[in-house]
């Protein structure tokens, strides 16, 4: 086809996605490559171009604040993607067992999901105060022994951050997961009963395996929540107790502007990225190069 | 989303009758589902005591002394600063930012899918890959140079500025969508509206608009949640006349006169989850496969 | 309200330029005081400057960060409120090398600021020569306010005046059942507690070394160190609550006798007062253990440049209204600080800003904060292990002298 009636064609194409493509490349690469140069620069309160080199990652990578960040935030990272997909994992096998109130379960399961992590923290830090939540309804009860004032130690509080998000983001997976389940042939079921192989195992060696796309999945969106994870440490514990449930996200903005020391925070924001990237890397090669672009 | 078996028929094991078996999974489900109730029953018996009902510290008990009282203090006179204005103006704020931020980016969503689906060129790939990857990044990557842009064209905390924001952020996953979607439509439906010798705008409108509502309905469920749970942008580019429910909940439940009054922080903290949750319970299947779909592609 | 406003004979006689005449007067202010006695303050600002003929925004971020962080983001993006609030010291400096901020010297000249301020706030507030800032109050930081029921009950007679007393009384409030002190642990608290012990154990001279010439020897000085061991004592004495409650929930509790004292800046005041209580009477202040003396720090309001005529005349009439006398003694009454300006005649303030405003007319009384010894970037490095030391029991004087030593060199 001639150049120019292919141009022609394609043209009204061209134009819708005009405003996507000025902020693809625009804003968004714009933003993207600025950050990584300034992370290079000793900039402080305003951005500046005297390049130090790789000044400002050495200082982070010695920065107490940042590695304990990025401690918490793999801590939480796995407890978080972990808890997540085996109760999520429960949750869908068990809905799948043609139970009643199929529906209601679900419901209840998800609906955390809609809230947001400003929410989430603001209900989980009441249940974890230690001198009116949790704590004190338990001793009421009887119970004793069992300290669920997660958030006033900094050996604890990621965890307490941890039980919070599964609570929102569990129902996600059981949803992700039972949509798989729900796809696997149930041939399955007679054959195995044929052999004697039980349930469980049956579970865990032929249908588990079966789940692998919407595992993988589940274990991107969940990991990059990790990554990225703000608002909850902002609405529950503000970082502490001490530097307790500090993470990366929120050791950028600090820096950005209480500490205006910006060469620093894009160097933490940099890295943040390559994190992210390294953990869409196989959602990347599955879901796009090796299915092909139609 | 497409050819996904259908999430309303189980395929598990058939059932034995009433068994050990069958007591174990309802009793498993049933604490389970007492663990996901128990924070938005503590939620609701909370904001409807009194303070004193609260300091005797059992969080579980019921109201014993029902006040709406502190529900009108969240809406109407909860305090940050000087300023006691309640909740109601973010709450409204929260509105003023969601409807058009999501009215855009899914109508953009759905051109850009579409144009990336059946116009193809080179360049689109690239472009695709790029907002695949896009949908993915940390906004704090952005949120520096974006203040410096915002206010160099004097959009940094006003209206427009937070909701073009939020379309910019939400375009990736919209096209995503949209492009998934309309990749499972027919090639044929689309030949034979071109061999009728339609163009571009009005195969989208007559022909794609039509048979896209389904994944509209997706996808407006995820923006409206995912625009009304937004905290970071609200944040930093709202303004102090625009903040958003996300923002206004954090400044009231960590700002407070003497003692903390946890019964109007628990009826705010409701009040500004209210929109996704009716959203979550009127819209019940749609939002399952709202947000798979969402969570899926994006 | 927000519409013009056409000022009034009252402002002819102020003497302004005469731009403010028929200017917009809206002035944004931007704060973090969000508890009730910080409120209360805030709110005579507002109504002066209203009664001057203006019209305040209240524009309260909660939390010195939050509200710092956005102040510097609607500064830097183009935005900028009429006013907004800085503690005095050092984290301003950087907004007015970057020439942001507009400097208020016609003013201050006018009004005859430097014969009425301190040295070390002129210092503080003044870049090349010209005063860039508008200073509302001096603070005191190292008060001790103690519950009088809880310290009778525990059989603690006299208030503690050593080291040594003051661990004595803190057992004894335990023995009694109460919580000894009311803490609410975050970075910047504990940083807080870290400066006063430090002051009242090694003393200012040792203080100055280690905080602004950032001597390394100085933080093997045994004085030192005794400071550090003193500081880690000090968190045996708080409860299970402490991690991230506010100041204000703290000084609650010794206003509901839960606890003893609380180690707070004597805004503090503000919230007694709220309650209806007197200092001195219906509770107790005392300064620091040891040597008596005055750990400043201070409140700032700077004005961002803004192109807007309006704007410049409501800063004049802001930066008029914020230091006259009157105001300052009503709003330092409020506030429990006391006035910047030595000529307000503080009789009719309280027994303990009169105290305070005595042990600092004494020469070399009055110590500086660490806001204006460091830059921001480096008070929130040195923060930061603070708040790990406080909340690591396990972690030793020796290492955390090593970590702040690191936290010094690293930050700039």
């Amino acid at each position: 086809m001639p150049l120019l009636i292919r141009l022609r064609r394609i043209l009204p194409a061209l134009i819708a996605l005009s405003p996507t493509a000025v902020f693809v490349f625009g804003i968004f690469l714009g933003c993207l490559i600025w950050t990584c140069v300034i992370s290079f620069t000793s900039s402080k309160l305003l951005p500046n171009t005297d390049f130090v080199g790789f000044a400002q990652y050495a200082r982070l990578l010695t920065t107490e604040r940042w590695i304990v960040s990025v401690q918490h935030m793999a801590v939480y990272g796995v407890a978080y993607v972990v808890g997540c997909l085996v109760i999520g994992l429960l949750l869908a096998i068990f809905i799948d067992q043609k139970v009643r109130f199929e529906n209601t379960f679900r419901a209840i399961f998800l609906f955390p999901y809609a809230l947001s992590f400003i929410v989430t923290g603001a209900v989980w830090q009441w249940l974890f105060n230690p001198s009116m939540g949790l704590n004190t309804a338990l001793a009421g009860l009887g119970v004793a022994g069992l300290d669920l004032g997660l958030l006033a130690s900094p050996d604890t509080a990621v965890y307490g951050l941890v039980i919070a998000s599964i609570w929102q983001g569990a129902g996600l997976v059981m949803v992700i997961l039972l949509a798989g389940l729900r796809g696997v042939d149930p041939e399955i079921w007679k054959a195995t009963r044929v052999d004697g192989v039980s349930p469980a195992k049956t579970y865990l060696w032929i249908v588990v395996p079966e789940l692998a796309p919407g595992i993988l999945t589940s274990v991107v969106i969940l990991g990059i929540a990790a990554v990225k994870v703000y608002d909850l440490v902002v609405a529950m514990t503000q970082g502490g107790p001490g530097l307790g449930s500090e993470v990366p996200a929120k050791f950028v903005m600090s820096l950005l502007f209480e500490r205006a020391n910006v060469g620093l925070a894009t160097a933490g924001a940099t890295l943040m990225l390559l994190a992210v990237l390294c953990l869409l890397a196989p959602l990347l090669y599955l879901s796009y190069f090796r299915r092909g672009a139609r | 989303m497409s050819g996904a078996p259908s999430i309303i028929v189980p395929r598990g094991r058939r059932p034995q009758r009433l068994s050990m078996a069958r007591v174990g999974i309802y009793l498993f489900l049933l604490i389970s589902a007492a663990f996901f109730l128990l924070p938005l029953y503590v939620m609701v018996v909370t904001s409807l005591k009194d303070m004193g009902e609260i300091r005797l510290g059992n969080i579980f008990a019921l109201p014993q002394h029902l006040t709406a009282a502190p529900w009108v203090t969240a809406w109407g006179s909860a305090c940050q600063g000087l300023n006691c204005d309640g909740m109601a103006g973010a709450f409204w704020n929260s509105v003023k930012i969601t409807v058009p931020s999501v009215a855009l980016s899914v109508l953009l969503g759905a051109i850009n899918g579409y144009a990336l689906s059946f116009w193809r060129f080179r360049g689109a790939e690239f472009l695709f890959v790029v907002l695949l990857v896009g949908a993915f990044i940390p906004l704090q990557v952005f949120i520096y140079p974006l203040v410096r842009i915002t206010s160099a064209v004097g959009l940094f905390g006003t209206l427009p500025g937070v909701i073009l924001l939020h379309v910019c952020f939400s375009l990736p996953l919209m096209t995503l969508l949209f492009r998934n979607f309309y990749g499972a439509i027919p090639l044929e439906l689309f030949k034979a509206a071109r061999v009728d010798g339609a163009r571009f705008w009005s195969i989208f409108l007559y022909v794609m608009l039509p048979v896209s509502v389904p994944m509209i309905v997706v996808a407006l469920l995820i923006q409206i949640t995912g625009t009304w749970n937004d905290f970071i942008l609200g944040l930093v580019f709202a303004g102090n006349d625009n903040r958003p429910v996300t923002v206004l909940l954090n400044n009231v439940v960590n700002s407070q006169f003497g003692e903390k009054q946890y019964n109007v922080n628990m009826a705010a903290t409701i009040l500004s989850a209210l929109v996704p949750l009716v959203l979550y319970f009127v819209s019940g299947r749609w939002f399952v496969r709202g947000i798979t779909a969402g969570a899926l592609k994006g | 309200m927000g519409g013009r406003h056409v000022v009034s004979a009252v402002l002819a006689t102020l003497m302004l330029s005469s731009s403010v005449l028929a200017a917009d007067l809206t002035a944004e202010v931007m704060h973090p005081w969000t508890s009730g006695g910080e409120a209360a303050a805030a709110k005579v600002f507002a109504d002066q400057y209203e009664a001057a003929g203006g019209t305040w925004v209240d524009n309260a971020i909660a939390g010195n960060d939050a509200q710092l962080a956005a102040s510097i983001s609607s500064i830097m993006g183009g935005t900028p409120p009429t006013a907004t609030h800085f503690n005095t010291g050092k984290p301003f400096e950087e907004l007015v090398s970057a020439g942001m901020l507009r400097d208020v010297e016609a003013i201050a000249t006018e009004e005859h600021w430097r014969d009425v301020l301190p040295q070390a706030i002129i210092d503080a507030i003044t870049a090349d020569g010209k005063i860039m800032a508008v200073p509302v109050n001096l603070q005191t930081e190292n008060w001790l306010w103690y519950s009088k029921e809880v310290f009778e009950k525990s059989g603690v007679a006299e208030v503690p005046k050593t080291w040594p007393e003051f661990f004595a009384a803190a057992d004894k409030i335990r023995a009694a059942g109460y919580v000894p002190m009311a803490h609410g642990s975050n970075s910047f608290w504990d940083r807080f507690l870290f400066q006063k012990v430090l002051v009242s154990v090694a003393g200012p001279e040792l203080y100055l070394k280690v905080l602004a010439d950032r001597d390394p020897a100085a933080l093997k000085d045994p004085k030192v160190v005794e400071a550090f061991e003193t500081l880690g004592k000090l968190r045996g004495y708080v409860d299970a609550g402490s991690p991230g409650r506010l100041w204000n929930d703290a000084t609650n509790m010794v206003i509901t006798n839960k606890a003893g004292f609380q180690i707070m800046g004597d805004w503090a005041k503000g919230e007694f007062a709220a309650a209806g209580m007197t200092p001195g009477v219906d509770y107790g202040c005392s300064l620091f253990p040891g040597e008596e003396m005055v750990v400043m720090s201070g409140d700032i309001f700077v004005l961002p440049k803004i192109d807007d005529p309006d704007q410049t005349a409501a800063q004049d009439l802001l930066a008029h209204v914020l230091f006259a006398k009157d105001t300052q003694l009503q709003f330092n009454i409020k506030k429990g600080s006391n006035p910047i300006r030595n000529d307000v005649d503080v009789s009719s303030m309280d027994a303990c800003a009169q105290h305070a405003a005595a042990v600092q007319a004494e020469p070399g009384h009055l110590v500086p904060n660490p806001q204006f010894l460091m830059s921001n970037d480096m008070l929130g490095a040195m923060a930061d292990v603070i708040t790990k030391f406080w909340n690591t029991p396990s972690m030793t004087p020796a290492e955390f002298a090593t970590q702040l030593q690191a936290a010094f060199e690293s930050a700039v």
